[in-house]
């Protein structure tokens, strides 16, 4: 009980510590909804990872070269760029040759940690610097805050991703392309039938999901960690998952989800204080996970019935 | 059977239904989708329990606690899905379930097996897998199974509705030569020719009532679909005395199926403005893939198809719609529905390019609910509420969504392949008469089907399929019964 108020305390507690928790919330929910891009059309992208880490790397790039405002835009569509590209093989193989996109997307992970690690310790490395790091961007190429107060930060890259949550879950219910995609990832058979090409969705599915990867390490990088450097991403990717699964059938789902996630990534970090090991989050993300299948599974059952 | 009721929560399935069958007969059971004819023959093989009434056979009155009771007395049943386990041998099939101890003997069995298919003049390759036998034959076997168990009083359910005219008169003509051996047939069916041609009585079940039963050279067909529809059927005897320009042309069609072979063998055809042109054929014949070429979603080696001079062959799936193209698909559940999707979103599924449902790639949802509600009530679908899922769906009502939706925006060429699966009588005229109204106002319409009777009475003409090619019947014999079940079995 003291380390859940602990918890409550450490993430809630005060304006710092909410600003830490949003902090944490923001990749959390740009990430998940690029899964959730791609479980609509049926696509496992576990490749969520790899893609937001080459994103940033790239959006590090650019604007170590050109600061300022005009360099921001030009990194956030480098970093959009990178990640698109790094999953679009993905999306093809899966469309052409009928490879499974998690392995696929699993193994470009491992590509891209260690191409980007490769790159920090050569031609990107600050030289003076010990570690496997860039440079720190100028200060005019960070990325604005829209709220800061008594410590409390709200960072723009929030709004980014609230807005993009809100506006997937209208693009899916009100557009055609929304709705084709949708299609495919819940009939591919039915889909050809009705004139959607699967594979034409697959392959822009999946690069747009890597896109939106991309764009999460572009915002990492702008508004918050100034730099690029080696094991940049401490597993965004793979909590974005559980954010979009926990997320349901809407988009607007992942603001919730991605909170919770938030709200238990930093609490956790508070927790350690009572002797309470910082895993014990983990444990509790995992059994929301499998009531939420549970329950949806459920649900699914009784409709057949 | 005497006064059996049957309730399956708030459905009275069974209202203290009669059913007499002598001895040595053929009965024919009719009625509806929902009548309640696969219940009580459900409780007659003792896979359901009546609530209430009493069921006699051979003089003594019994109670089946299961259908291996059933089966002892003598009372079996094939099914219309065939239980022909397809890995197994023609042997193993015949025996599985009914070995003579845990040791089998093969060689006995064989003999045995072998005098069982003598008699009623089957022959098998008892060795071959059971997945080589053609629909036929794996209804033979399925006799034969439950002549190996020496049933007496067998249950066919829809017993030819996947066989050639040739097939199941071959079909009838065993069962004859069965009851003549004492053995006793119930026959339920749809067809009612069949029932006039090989049945000596018929019962008639509407809603769960009996309401008729009668020898059969009592009635008349007219007679017997009033009976089992309950009024006076609509006659959908006009036919379009004038027909245009031909629209849909195709020409030497080469198409293989999945494992490679020639599944359409340079095939042509033509159909006219307003024209319904029926394809009768043995499922497997090549009706799929002509299909799926004509849809987009199989390609085509050679030959082409054109559309109002459009070479549509050459087009996307989505432009041959945009094009007209409308399908009423065989497999509703795997190509025509998404079934964890409302009534709203279904009804947009092949038509979500088109205007009203959506314009310039935006969806207009309220133009959408309007005409998901034009779509449910075409055919009178039944249905909870059009946000409710797909699969909340009967397998009829789904089939009535699915037919009015391809007829809902403009069709100009329509598609069907079995457009009347799993539709009662009335509804099987309502869906034709949709396709003949869409062809009068200048459609023209291709329509597959392995029921040659109801290809007879809806189409212009009917053309045969058989091995992947199309046989056209000579002039003057387009709706010839004969002509066109000669061509189905390639005999000329």
């Amino acid at each position: 009980m003291e380390a859940f108020q602990g918890l409550i305390k450490g993430s809630l507690g005060s304006p710092a510590a909410i600003a830490g928790t949003l902090r944490e919330t923001t990749p959390l929910l740009i990430a998940g909804i690029a899964v959730f891009f791609a479980l609509r059309a049926g696509l496992f992208n576990i490749g969520v990872e790899g893609q937001l880490t080459v994103g940033a790397c790239a959006c590090a790039f650019v604007v170590l070269k050109i600061p300022g405002p005009f360099g921001i835009v030009l990194g956030t569509i480098a970093g959009m760029v990178a990640g698109g590209l790094w999953a679009m093989p993905a999306g093809l193989i899966k469309a052409y040759r009928g490879g499974h996109e998690v392995i696929t997307t699993i193994m470009l992970n491992n590509v891209a940690g260690l191409f980007t690690l490769a790159l920090v310790s050569g031609p990107m490395k600050d030289p003076t610097q010990e570690g496997t790091t860039t440079a720190n961007i100028a200060e005019s190429s960070h990325l604005p805050a829209v709220y800061d107060q008594n410590s409390l930060t709200i960072s723009l890259a929030l709004v980014f991703g609230l807005v993009g949550a809100i506006y997937l879950a209208g693009w899916f219910k009100r557009t055609v392309a929304g709705y084709e995609v949708r299609a495919v990832g819940a009939n591919p058979t039915a889909a050809a039938v009705a004139g959607i090409s699967a594979k034409n969705v697959i392959v822009r599915a999946m690069t747009t999901s890597g896109m939106i990867a991309g764009f999460a390490g572009a915002m990492q990088v702008l508004a918050f960690e100034h730099r690029f450097y080696g094991g940049f991403s401490p597993g965004y990717g793979f909590d974005a998952l559980g954010v979009a699964l926990l997320a349901g059938q809407s988009a607007f789902g992942l603001i919730p989800s991605s909170l919770l996630f938030g709200i238990l990534a930093k609490g956790g970090t508070a927790i350690q204080i009572y002797g309470v090991p910082k895993g014990i989050t983990t444990v509790i993300l995992g059994v929301l996970i499998v009531v939420a299948a549970a329950i949806r599974y459920r649900k699914a059952k009784a409709v057949e019935s | 059977m005497t006064g059996i009721s049957k309730r399956f929560g708030a459905v009275q399935a069974l209202d203290s239904v009669d059913l007499h069958v002598k001895a040595g007969a053929i009965h024919a059971l009719v009625g509806e989708n929902g009548a309640g004819k696969t219940t009580l023959m459900k409780i007659l093989y003792g896979a359901l329990h009546p609530d209430s009434g009493q069921l006699s056979v051979k003089g003594s009155s019994t109670e089946f606690r299961s259908s291996a009771q059933a089966i002892a007395a003598g009372v079996g049943m094939v099914s219309q899905h065939y239980g022909i386990i397809p890995e197994l041998s023609c042997l193993q099939n015949l025996m599985l379930g009914a070995e003579d101890g845990p040791i089998i003997r093969s060689e006995e069995a064989r003999q045995r097996a072998e005098e069982l298919a003598r008699s009623m003049g089957f022959r098998f390759d008892w060795n071959a897998d059971a997945s080589l036998l053609s629909p036929a034959a794996a209804q033979k076997l399925e006799i034969l199974k439950l002549l190996w168990r020496k049933a007496e009083i067998m249950i066919l359910d829809e017993p030819t509705a996947m066989l050639s005219p040739a097939d199941g008169d071959a079909l009838f003509h065993s069962l004859r030569k069965l009851t003549e051996d004492g053995a006793t047939v119930i026959l339920v069916t749809h067809r009612l020719p069949e029932v006039f041609d090989h049945c000596s009585q018929v019962t008639v079940l509407r809603g769960g009532k009996r309401v008729a039963e009668k020898a059969v050279f009592e009635t008349s067909k007219n007679e017997l679909a009033e009976l089992i529809v309950g009024k006076a059927l609509e006659s959908n005897e006009v036919r379009n005395p004038e027909l245009g320009s031909t629209r849909l042309q195709i020409t030497r069609l080469q198409v293989f199926n999945d494992r490679g072979a020639e599944a359409l063998k340079s095939i042509n055809l033509e159909v006219k403005s307003g024209e319904i042109v029926g394809i009768a054929g043995v499922d497997g014949s090549g009706q799929r893939e002509l299909v799926q070429s004509l849809v987009g979603t199989r390609p085509i080696s050679q030959g082409t198809i054109t559309f109002d001079d459009l070479p549509i062959s050459s087009e996307s799936p989505a432009m041959r719609i945009a094009a007209g193209l409308r399908l009423i698909p065989e497999d509703r559940h795997e190509d025509g529905v998404i079934e964890e999707w409302s009534l709203e979103e279904n009804a947009a599924l092949g038509l979500q390019r088109l205007f009203p449902f959506s314009k310039k790639g935006k969806i207009d949802i309220r133009r959408r609910a309007e005409e998901a509600a034009k779509i449910a009530q075409r055919f009178s679908t039944k249905h909870g509420g059009l946000a409710q899922p797909m699969s909340s769906l009967s397998g009829g009502n789904q089939q009535r969504f699915v037919a009015a939706r391809a007829l809902d925006i403009e069709p100009k060429l329509i598609v069907a392949f079995q457009p009347a699966r799993g539709l009662d009588l009335a509804a099987t005229a309502e869906v034709y008469r949709g396709i003949r109204d869409a062809c009068s106002a200048g459609a023209c319409a291709l329509v597959v089907s392995f029921d040659l009777d109801e290809l007879l009475e809806n189409c212009d003409r009917v053309v045969a399929m058989n091995r992947g090619e199309v046989f056209e019947p000579p002039p003057n014999k387009e709706l010839d019964r004969d002509a066109i079940g000669r061509l189905m079995v390639g005999a000329q």
